[in-house]
């Protein structure tokens, strides 16, 4: 019998995503397992695979468009079905179907891709977004979602300093078109031309996140110099031999994993209730793609081999720029690494990627004057950059941690017995 | 044995009728205005009853049917300059006093109605229909009949209320140097009550020409005098009180007239008030068209008896005996008084066009509804000529002076000024000072003027209130602490507060009450309210809070220049502070509804009044919140300064309503109900408060402490702001 094919919530607390493609085309047939659609979230690209055989009967969210959680995007019909039996479960839809169904999720608003031809709305549990009156107003004014800010007054209320933020932070709209006549006769104007890109779901999600974990987290940083002559040295050696091109930066990882060997009090991250202690290092790795910035995460690096982490972050980031990443390989976590040496950069801070309560900015190797026992000389130095979350690791921890993981990188065999 | 030696009151108490020699001796004149003027008030009152049974009267018509001859007699004889004020039932007085006035005082039995009398008879009766053409525009009714012109104060519903506000218009009339007299009419339930004693014994103290006319007519509603006191010979109150009194019989207009007489050489004279007690029956229940036999509290019989002894058959019955009139010239003064009803009511009623065999009001005779809130109070007009400054930006020479020395100071150098200006309290003539030395100093250079009064709040803040009625003098009272308001509370909410607007809306009441917040000198339950909250919500006052010397000087100022009751709000904590005002000047003004700016920020409002203004700038500093804080100098919300505190929220979007008091009678709960309907929109967070706790402050130091709100509440209150802005200081 026809049945109704619902938006999934992909990523926890999402309230709508987008029909990327459909892959199986209406009138089609399909097996179970089959990839129906690809849906995209803010953070990731997803297959829709078929739960039983049947037909494509009918699309409802064509592609791109955006779909609240939970709303209809096709109809899935059996053999002998016509469009008659589409009719009857949309018409149907609204009235015998109580409550939530399929996956039942937050939502936002109804948004229906094809109003004429559903019947009514879906029932659904509306998620109270508390906003403050002139926070909601300063909003509307600008044209920020507010379903993309995370409250920070009393009880999640998002209040004017959200939505300033939110404002402050993003690509700036398109200015009303000035008169002709002042844009020819003055010099250029220091706003002049721009073009105006539309936020992609993923350009919001970094917006959002990084401003929340800039403007709740509590950073501070620390800088240690490392002397990378030795590490560079292993590295070479191993390549020689290794199936997978092992990078400073997969040493690093394995650096930062045995360094929390070493201080384990340090790999915790803060909640409201508790800290969490982890068992494991499980580490994320910045990686940059075209659509800006994508954080998946390597577990259990303690218990991996070097030439393990290597292949991992390899395939890694292969997926992630390719953009089909899983919503469950960017989760979790207690800490990043994020490398701009290969630009050339000397050393950085990095913003914290929340809940994690750790990230290590790494620059670039390069060879400068040392002092070692009292002469001068020249020696290969990488600066590094812990920024810490003050409420789950004070500054004497981080500081014992960094000595720990100079000391690792420094005495780069260590890391890899 | 202990010897007893029999002590006697110190004023005459007697018994009063008249003989034949009496009627015989009256001025025939007197006589037939008498009998015209007691057959006009019958005819109204059948009418009003009349109109009462078609369901014509809104509210209660209280009927003086029967009771004619006490108000008949006793008003004849007075001037227009001579004031009388009364009771719900007093529609007989007021027109009594108001055909006396229209009349000069004679009426010729045979040509009883002119034009003026006309006019008296309609306008009350509009205006006790509730119509736009009566003597208070429709808005006081059968029970608050006022006509200033004609010595007409205004009658009152809250038993008893009256009579402080008629001693005021004595002071007034006494220390104007005239020998005029007012007249307070009450019923036999009112000699049980405060006001009336209070007054009672004020007015003897002060030897005010004031009598206490008792219309004893037996009856509370249903309750016999004799249930309702040990001595139902209600005119032996006056003994207690070195008043000389009178008791006299109410059936008997004549009698009651040559007491009166007596009683106004005594008062003109300056030898004080006087009781007279008359002896009155109403022929009808407390209200409406039935005889009380018929709701069980008395008999037919008793009734018969009274109605033996009415007072129009007496005055008849005498100017008969004595061959001043007969029988047809009887019937005429009747029909004449009949006849003019008929036209008054023609004028203002018709034939329902709806409803067959019935009337109705005139559609068009109505008040506008746009009318019901206008005269609440005055305008604020009569400051247009004041000296305006404004201490915030002021930048003249200054001296540093002492709170409490300011008070005295700018109250000094005004009565100095305006000698209208009268200071009324307990104790303020004495302790160098009052309590507080808050008038330091007046004592001894206005002799007469800085009036030390017994402890009776009601009566000499109702007193102050019948002087601001009248005008020619400007009282300001004080409380020495503000709970005393609920002690006064009838005189200060339902007279002072409301008599402007109840009587019409044009007849001001200017009046100043000057009190202290004490919280923090451990005087305890009783005595540590902060009043303003009460004030704010009670209708027609307006309240100025300085927090610094420099706004005494230019509010107190302001608030004796304005027409309306204005309560001035002091604190013993701000007393002794110093502060910087213009120097050799207490002539400035700071003008209606302005507030002052006293520290400017962008992250929130705080607004404050009084001695909380200090502590919210210390906790403003202590926090580090970068915010407005505004000093409402005007509390009320006719004077509310909207623009400043509109502008502000406007910039922060989050407020904070500081003050010290129990949260109970608190006032910022208005203010907050205001705000978010005016600016919800601007807010990023609920009006946020500060004010003590839910019980009064104890004596107890660390309890008192516990139960008010200082610095350190500020600061915690400032703290749920921040974090109802997101955490961000």
């Amino acid at each position: 019998m026809a049945t109704i094919l619902r938006m999934p919530e992909v990523l926890a607390n999402a309230t709508a995503a987008v029909v990327s493609a459909w892959i199986v085309d209406e009138g089609s047939t399909f097996s179970v397992g089959d990839t129906l659609a690809e849906v995209e979230t803010e953070k990731a690209l997803v297959d829709l695979p078929a739960e039983q055989d049947g037909i494509l009967g009918r699309i409802l969210a064509k592609p791109g468009d955006t779909t609240a959680v939970g709303a209809p995007i096709a109809v899935l019909i059996a053999q002998g079905e016509t469009e008659a039996d589409i009719d009857a479960v949309l018409g149907g839809a609204a009235a015998s179907e109580p409550g939530p169904i399929a996956e039942p999720g937050p939502i936002a608003e109804p948004v229906v891709a094809e109003p004429a031809r559903v019947a009514a709305p879906i029932a659904s549990e509306s998620r109270r977004l508390f906003v403050s009156p002139i926070a909601r107003i300063r909003a509307r004014d600008n044209g920020v979602d507010l379903e993309t800010i995370r409250g920070t007054g009393p009880g999640g209320r998002i209040v004017r300093v959200d939505v300033e933020a939110a404002i402050a932070t993003r690509t700036p709209e398109p200015a009303p078109a000035a008169a002709p006549a002042t844009v020819s006769s003055a010099s250029p104007s220091p706003n002049g031309g721009y073009t105006a890109i539309p936020h992609t779901g993923m350009r919001k999600a970094i917006a959002r996140r990084l401003t929340e974990s800039k403007s709740t987290v509590p950073h501070f940083y620390l800088t240690t110099e490392c002397r990378v002559d030795e590490l560079l040295a292993l590295r070479a050696r191993a390549n020689e031999s290794s199936s997978v091109k092992i990078s400073v930066n997969d040493l690093v990882i394995k650096a930062v994993a045995a360094a929390f060997t070493d201080v384990p009090e340090a790999n915790v991250t803060w909640t409201d209730t508790h800290l969490r202690r982890w068992d494991a290092v499980d580490i994320g790795v910045a990686v940059a793609t075209d659509g800006g910035l994508l954080t998946p995460v390597v577990r259990g690096v303690e218990a991996l081999t070097l030439t393990q982490v290597a292949a991992t972050v390899a395939e890694l980031v292969g997926r992630a720029r390719a953009g089909r990443l899983r919503q469950d390989e960017l989760e979790g976590g207690s800490f990043s690494v994020t490398n701009l040496g290969m630009y050339g950069t000397t050393e950085f801070s990095a913003i914290i990627n929340p809940p994690q309560s750790g990230i290590l900015a790494v620059g670039a190797a390069k060879p400068q004057p040392v002092v070692i026992d009292g002469q001068l000389a020249v020696a290969t130095v990488m600066r590094c950059t812990l920024s810490v979350d003050h409420r789950a690791v004070d500054g004497a921890l981080a500081a014992r941690w960094l000595a720990a993981f100079t000391t690792r990188i420094e005495n780069p065999l260590s890391i890899l017995i | 044995m202990p010897k007893r030696r029999r002590l006697e009151p110190g004023s005459p108490w007697v018994e009063f009728s008249t003989t034949a020699a009496d009627w015989k001796n009256a001025d025939p004149a007197l006589l037939g205005t008498m009998l015209s003027q007691l057959h006009l008030i019958r005819a109204f009152e059948e009418t009003v009853l009349e109109l009462a049974g078609e369901g014509l009267v809104h509210g209660p018509a209280h009927s003086s049917i029967g009771q004619e001859g006490g108000a008949v007699g006793s008003i004849v004889g007075l001037r227009s300059s001579d004031a009388i004020n009364g009771s719900h039932r007093g529609h007989h007085q007021f027109l009594a006093k108001a055909i006396n006035h229209v009349t000069g005082g004679t009426i010729d039995p045979k040509s009883v109605v002119d034009t003026e009398v006309q006019t008296v008879l309609q306008r009350t009766l509009a205006e006790i229909l509730g119509l736009a053409q009566g003597y208070c525009r429709g808005r006081g009714g059968s029970m608050h009949l006022q006509w200033f012109e004609a010595g007409a104060l205004g009658t009152n519903a809250i038993v008893g209320g009256g009579v402080p506000l008629g001693a005021g218009n004595a002071w007034s009339q006494k220390h104007a140097g005239t020998s005029d007299i007012t007249v307070s009419y009450f019923g036999d339930g009112a000699t049980n009550i405060g006001s009336v004693l209070e007054t009672m014994n004020l007015t003897s103290a002060w030897k005010l020409p004031l009598a206490f006319f008792i219309e004893n007519n037996l009856y509370a509603v249903s309750t016999h005098v004799s249930e309702a006191t040990g001595e139902p010979r209600l005119s032996a109150r006056a003994l207690g009180f070195n008043i000389p009194s009178w008791r006299v019989d109410g059936m008997d207009p004549l009698a009651v007239h040559l007491a009166m007489k007596e009683a106004e050489k005594t008062m003109r004279k300056g030898g004080g008030p006087a009781v007279i007690e008359a002896e009155v029956y109403r022929f009808f229940h407390q209200n409406g068209p039935y005889p009380g036999s018929a709701f069980g509290y008395r008999t037919k019989e008793e009734e018969a008896e009274w109605r033996a002894r009415d007072p129009l058959d007496r005055v008849a019955r005498e100017m008969t005996t004595l061959g001043l009139i007969d029988a047809d010239g009887v019937a005429s003064v009747r029909s004449q008084a009949q006849q003019a009803m008929q036209l008054a009511v023609a004028e203002l009623i018709e034939a329902d066009p709806d409803q067959a065999g019935k009337r109705r009001i005139k559609p068009d005779l109505w008040p506008n509804t746009d009318f019901v809130n206008v005269g609440v109070r005055g305008d604020g007009s009569e400051l247009a000529d004041t000296r305006i400054l404004e201490p915030t930006t002021f930048t003249g020479e200054t001296e540093s002076v002492k709170f409490v020395d300011a008070v005295a100071g700018v109250m000094d150098h005004r009565m100095a000024d305006d000698d209208r200006i009268i200071i009324l309290g307990e104790d303020v003539h004495r302790l160098n000072g009052g309590t507080n030395g808050a008038t330091k100093g007046l004592a001894k250079k206005f002799e007469g003027r800085v009036l030390g009064t017994p402890i009776s709040e009601n009566a000499f803040a109702g007193l102050g209130g019948g002087m601001a009625l009248d005008g020619r003098f400007r009282p300001v009272v004080e409380f020495m602490y503000p709970d005393f308001l609920w002690v006064a509370a009838d005189q200060v909410f339902n007279q002072i507060g409301k008599a402007r607007h109840m009587f019409g809306g044009s007849n001001p009441v200017p009046l100043v009450l000057r009190t202290k917040v004490a919280m923090g000198s451990g005087y305890g339950s009783q005595h540590l309210m902060d009043p303003a909250g009460i004030f704010a919500t009670s209708p027609g006052w307006r309240i100025v809070a300085p927090s610094c010397p420099a706004d005494y000087v230019g509010l107190m100022n302001t608030a004796l220049a304005l027409q309306d009751p204005v309560l001035v709000i002091e604190h013993v904590d701000l007393y002794q502070d110093m502060g910087d005002v213009p120097s050799g000047d207490l002539d400035y003004y700071i003008p209606l509804g302005k507030a002052a700016l006293r520290r400017e920020g962008s992250d929130a409002t705080v607004i404050s009044y009084l001695s909380m203004v200090k502590h919210s700038l210390e906790a403003i500093e202590q926090v580090g919140i970068d915010a407005d804080l505004i000093d409402l100098r005007w509390l009320d919300r006719a004077s509310i300064d909207w623009d400043t505190i509109g502008e502000s929220i406007k910039k922060t979007n989050n407020v904070l309503i500081t003050e010290q008091g129990a949260r109970g009678t608190s006032y910022g709960g208005w203010l907050a109900d205001e705000i978010q309907r005016r600016y919800f929109d601007w807010l990023d967070q609920p009006v946020q408060r500060v004010t003590g706790g839910e019980a009064s402050p104890s004596i107890s130091r660390v309890l008192e402490r516990a139960a008010i709100a200082r610095t350190e509440e500020v600061v915690a209150g400032l703290e749920l702001v921040i974090a109802g802005r997101g955490g961000r200081r």
